[in-house]
């Protein structure tokens, strides 16, 4: 690390050795060099850096940025950071495959179910005897023997590679059943290799070799003699659509001649419906086989699971902001639409938070081991004055006065915490509301970070709380409360269909958000006050009910038992507007939050998607912009002769159709290069550094061949990029431009 | 890269038509290359050789800039992310500066995607080897491991291979090999086939990917399946403005690569160091070529009938063996009429022809 440093006084440092490297296909540039120990030795480092770093409490703000970056060269630390990425990353990451498998394994276990029934009619049918299975050639049986038991798994999800993860959880869960089990990919089933492809493939996996002569035959052997006759052999391909349906055919027939001696079940993931077996078999191979269906939980409803429990709840003490979450959800909806990318999108917002958050550390030791020990102790690799210092400078505490201390902050960080669990509370409690109405919990999660509208949420209540000192609020102050909620927000349509609920949901309702809110007992109590009326109701009407079916009409008592179910609902409406007031203070708004979340949509969206095609554009077309050079400032759209020749070229371009004429853009771009003779000299005035003069000077002398060279060069650069083609034979005088617009 | 350009005319033809209802292309000029007088090729290269760079000293301080973010790339890679580096500008000296100094502790392999052809198996194997060597260094691990390898890695199968480079080990998961791309997008590498191995390999747990792309359209390369759960991309914007010296080496210069001038040059050259009856047969099929443009070429008999009508052969042989001299220098060709009839033609555009006839009647 410490040559990063010293390299940067060195323009450039390239070897010698390495312009020979340049024609090699490849070469290993170095071998690891044995100064693992680098690490260790940087503790010397990191004491002289304390001593350094003590006069810094004086710095302005500017030079702590740059401190910032230069900390980061600090080894000890950065490990720290590493650490600390790699438990929480870990937490998440082992969550998430958690609740999917959860998601799934209700599925997972009919699809178990079902493969044993099918293994035992297949038996059903009888074994070979012993020269029929030691014969390398099929079994001629009659035609019920030769269906192929297949499962059919309805993914409801266009994207398959959310999915490759549920295959492979499906495989090991038939594996630890004992079966033999082989994944197989689109990718088993190309025109180029063949079925001896999914062949290779299949006996790489199951007999454990890899042979050159692929032949099913061996596969029947190792299941004679292994004694792995008491167990199926199940092969799961990932997506059928993109399979090549010829190979899959012969495959499939292939199997279907063979399954009387090996007991194969097929199962296949379909993206789409059931058509695109029928799409990619033709009839002979259909009959052959025996399908059932098996149906795979919605994208939605595996986003609310994953939403509810890595973000909501506090899984990893690890948090996003206002910004990055809706960035995120406007992502999954409508660009990418695969859950796969979510959780990377969270991934690198986790994996910046560490390496840029400088107090980003705090959050795994304090969070999960709530010890203010914890945090004077000397491992972060910062001195405990620092740390401090940074702490209490943090946008959300600048402005407050207290004490700096670590009791201060141990004080704060707590709080952090404890209003984080009340906030995930609450939340959970309108997703339950919202449930009925089919309100995503990743919009709800959206709207309640939303720090705006919580300041809103959070100083009404504290006004109402001033007039009336009894929590259970006035109607008035309700109905203000109300008006302030986002209208039309997902959080107040919850709260709306809470109003409209019927007796038997509204109980149900409560007793999830019974649930929910053990932690926060003031909450607690009034929902178990309200659920006991609402059960008393229920019991009651139930009595009436049983009296009205002896004499009927009794209308009276029919309308009075609507009113009172009208009357628990309006409670819990208010009570849902209390909690949302007065509990879901957003994250933003609570003091050290930085310790804790990700904010920086701007830095996650540049690493998640990167745009080449408008960047590169740019990159040309702006490029004193990036490269800060005082003397090609564009005075309004003139191109000036000291600009970049590609750039030149690029912007000139945009003049052209798709068709560019070599001659014409030539000459144009001679007449730019040219042009500085007199403005050159002119300029020349006011821009007294010597390469100025220098370019300025020398493009009188120009020749022809330096012109049209450049002009080359210009050409290949941007066709390298992909901006332009070369001409086509039909059309020797004109490149193509390829990129049109930004 | 070649197929790229040339192929699919047609659907460019398609999308051209609805870039164009959204520009006003306005006039369109008709001038041709030939106007321009080109120097010769030669000299055309010998002055790229001289190109001097402009704003050094800008473009060098830009590049430094980037290396306070060196400790923040190691740490992505460390998280387990392959960055991708795109942006104007060769980004080769950057990435092997990174690579060299902020990267001595990992094993570094590089590949020049910017070549025609990369053996990516060769690649996989060295990958191996070096990873290998990297778990011999460390002895600890190393007896459990060493006996299962026995068989030398270049007699192994790609998936063996792979299975080995993704082979974990629960002691040390901050140790992996470094795997530099230059031009991930380059004509050696843009089949769907190499960018599945490569994806295979970045995705196997003790390799890190660094790749750099400079095509706009580079993202088409990958589906969803690579980027998210193979490569794991992180992306960085870092123009350079460095030239593209090794990256263009394969390029042909536009002024100078088989354009009208050069090939009509060429052609008289040839044409010269025949005989007089020779070079008549040849401009009859020139001017037929030029009163016919819309024809395939000129039938064989059709040719024969006029040469012996102005006494240049005497019979078929005699033009035969002409016709051998012209083929043998690619002055002419013969194709398939579509009324199956074989004619005769010359692979020059119209200009190259006049410019060609001018030159030889001089």
């Amino acid at each position: 690390m410490t040559t990063a440093a010293a390299a940067t006084d060195s323009p450039t440092p390239v070897a010698p050795d390495i312009t020979e490297n340049n024609l090699q296909p490849f070469f290993v540039l170095h071998q690891a060099s044995s100064q693992k120990s680098n690490k260790k030795s940087s503790r010397t480092a990191k004491t002289r850096r304390r001593i350094d770093l003590s006069p810094s409490l004086t710095k302005s703000v500017e030079n702590l940025e740059v401190e910032k970056a230069d900390e980061g060269v600090d080894h000890g630390y950065v490990n720290k950071r590493m650490e600390a990425f790699e438990s929480v990353w870990s937490k998440m990451e082992s969550t998430i495959k958690d609740v999917l498998r959860n998601l799934n394994i209700g599925v997972f276990n009919e699809i178990q179910r079902w493969v044993h029934e099918s293994f035992n009619t297949i038996k059903s049918f009888g074994t070979p005897s012993f020269p029929e299975a030691t014969q390398p050639f099929p079994v001629v049986k009659d035609a019920t023997s030769k269906q192929v038991f297949t499962g059919l798994v309805l993914t409801k999800n266009m994207e398959f590679v959310d999915d490759l993860l549920t295959f492979e959880e499906l495989g090991l869960h038939l594996k630890s059943q004992g079966y033999h089990v082989a994944n197989l990919s689109s990718l088993d089933f190309s025109v180029k290799n063949g079925i001896g492809g999914c062949l290779r493939s299949l006996l790489r996996q199951l007999v454990m070799v890899t042979l050159d002569a692929h032949d099913i035959s061996v596969l029947a052997t190792w299941y004679r003699e292994q004694g792995n006759c008491n167990n199926p052999v199940v092969i799961i391909i990932d997506d059928l659509e993109r399979c090549c349906g010829k190979v899959l055919s012969d495959f499939i027939i292939m199997l279907s001649e063979w399954v009387f001696k090996i007991p194969v079940i097929l199962i296949m993931g379909v993206a789409t419906t059931l058509d695109a077996l029928r799409n990619t078999l033709p009839s002979n191979v259909l009959h052959h086989l025996c399908p059932c269906k098996f149906i795979l939980g919605s994208p939605s409803e595996r986003m609310d699971a994953i939403v509810k429990a890595v973000l909501v709840k506090q899984c990893s003490g690890f948090r996003i902001g206002h910004k990055v979450a809706v960035f995120m959800r406007n992502y999954f909806v409508s660009q990418d639409g695969t859950i796969t990318s979510f959780i990377r999108a969270l991934k690198i917002a986790c994996a910046q938070h560490f390496s840029m958050e400088p107090l980003s550390f705090i959050l795994l030791r304090f969070l999960l081991e709530e010890d203010s020990q914890v945090l004077q102790g000397e491992n972060y690799g910062l001195p405990p004055e620092v740390l401090l210092e940074r702490a209490f400078d943090l946008p959300s505490y600048r402005n407050k006065i207290a004490e700096r201390n670590f009791d201060t902050l141990f004080h704060g960080l707590s709080e952090l915490k404890k209003l984080q669990n009340q906030w995930s509370t609450v939340l959970l409690c309108m997703h339950e509301a919202g449930k009925c109405d089919k309100i995503q919990l990743l919009d709800l999660f959206c709207e309640a970070l939303d720090p705006e509208s919580g300041i809103l949420r959070v100083s009404d209540t504290r006004k109402g709380l001033q007039k009336d000192s009894t929590v259970s609020p006035s109607n008035k102050d309700m109905h203000k409360k109300y008006a302030s909620l986002q209208k039309g927000g997902f959080i107040c349509q919850a709260i709306r269909k809470v109003r409209d609920l019927p007796a038997m949901q509204l109980c149900t309702l409560l007793k999830g958000w019974e649930k929910h809110t053990v932690d926060i007992p003031e909450i607690h109590d009034k929902v178990k006050e309200l659920l006991s009326l609402v059960k008393f109701e229920d019991s009651k009407s139930l009595k009436r009910d049983l009296i009205e079916m002896s004499k009927r009409p009794a209308s009276w008592s029919h309308l009075n038992l609507e009113k009172d179910s009208k009357a628990a609902s309006e409670k819990a409406a208010r009570l849902a507007e209390f909690m949302v007031g007065k509990y879901m203070q957003p994250l933003e708004c609570i003091a050290f939050h930085e310790v804790v979340c990700f904010k920086n949509v701007d830095k996650l969206q540049a690493a998640l998607i990167g745009d080449p095609r408008r960047r590169i554009q740019v990159d040309l077309l702006e490029f004193h912009n990036i490269i800060q050079c005082s003397c090609c400032r564009r005075h309004g759209n003139t191109l000036l002769p000291s600009m970049h020749d590609s750039s030149i070229m690029h912007t000139l371009a945009q003049e052209h159709g798709d068709l560019i004429n070599l001659h014409d853009w030539y000459q144009s771009f001679k007449m730019v290069i040219l042009s500085s003779s007199d403005k050159g000299k002119h300029r020349l005035k006011h821009s007294p550094s010597p390469k100025k003069r220098k370019v300025t000077t020398e493009p009188a002398k120009l020749s022809e061949a330096a012109i049209q060279a450049r002009f080359c060069k210009a050409v290949t650069e941007l066709q390298i990029t992909g901006i332009i083609r070369m001409p086509s034979k039909r059309r020797p005088d004109y490149a193509q431009r390829v990129v049109l617009g930004l | 890269m070649m197929d790229i350009n040339n192929g699919d005319e047609e659907e460019f033809e398609f999308s051209r038509n609805y870039f164009l209802a959204k520009e006003s292309s306005g006039k369109k000029s008709t001038r041709k290359i030939s106007d321009i007088h080109l120097v010769d090729e030669q000299e055309l290269r010998a002055a790229v050789a001289k190109i001097e760079p402009k704003h050094e000293k800008e473009t060098i301080a830009l590049v430094n800039s980037y290396k306070k973010l060196y400790p923040r790339w190691v740490f992505e890679l460390r998280c387990g992310f392959g960055l991708l580096m795109y942006g104007f500008g060769s980004k080769k000296a950057l990435i092997e500066s990174f690579a060299s100094t902020a990267l001595a502790e990992y094993p570094v392999v590089v590949i020049n995607g910017y070549l025609q052809s990369i053996n990516l198996k060769q690649v996989m194997i060295t990958l191996a080897e070096v990873w290998w060597d990297q778990l011999k260094t460390r002895q600890r691990t190393s007896s459990r491991i060493l006996q299962k390898v026995q068989q030398p890695f270049n007699s192994r199968s790609v998936d063996d291979l792979l299975a080995f480079l993704d082979k974990s080990e629960a002691e040390e998961n901050d140790s992996f090999i470094c795997v530099v791309i230059h031009n991930i997008d380059g004509p050696g590498l843009r089949d769907s086939e190499s960018q599945q191995y490569l994806a295979r390999i970045a995705s196997c747990s003790n390799i890190r990917t660094i790749a750099t792309v400079d095509h706009v359209n580079a993202p088409l390369l990958w589906d969803k399946k690579m980027v998210h759960t193979q490569f794991n991309w992180y992306w960085h914007h870092v123009p350079t403005y460095a030239p593209y010296k090794v990256e263009g080496i394969f390029f042909p210069l536009i002024l100078a690569h088989s354009n009208t001038s050069q090939s009509a040059k060429t052609a008289a050259i040839v044409l010269q160091s025949l005989t007089p009856n020779a070079q008549s047969v040849f401009k009859i099929l020139a001017e037929y070529q030029r009163s016919h443009p819309e024809e395939e070429g000129m039938p064989f008999d059709n040719l024969y009938t006029i040469s012996r009508e102005r006494f240049l052969v005497s019979s078929q042989v005699t033009l035969n063996s002409h016709l051998t001299e012209f083929k043998d220098h690619e002055l002419v060709k013969t194709r398939r009429r579509s009324d199956g009839q074989d004619c005769l033609y010359i692979p020059l555009t119209n200009d190259s022809l006049e410019k060609l006839l001018s030159e030889i009647n001089q």
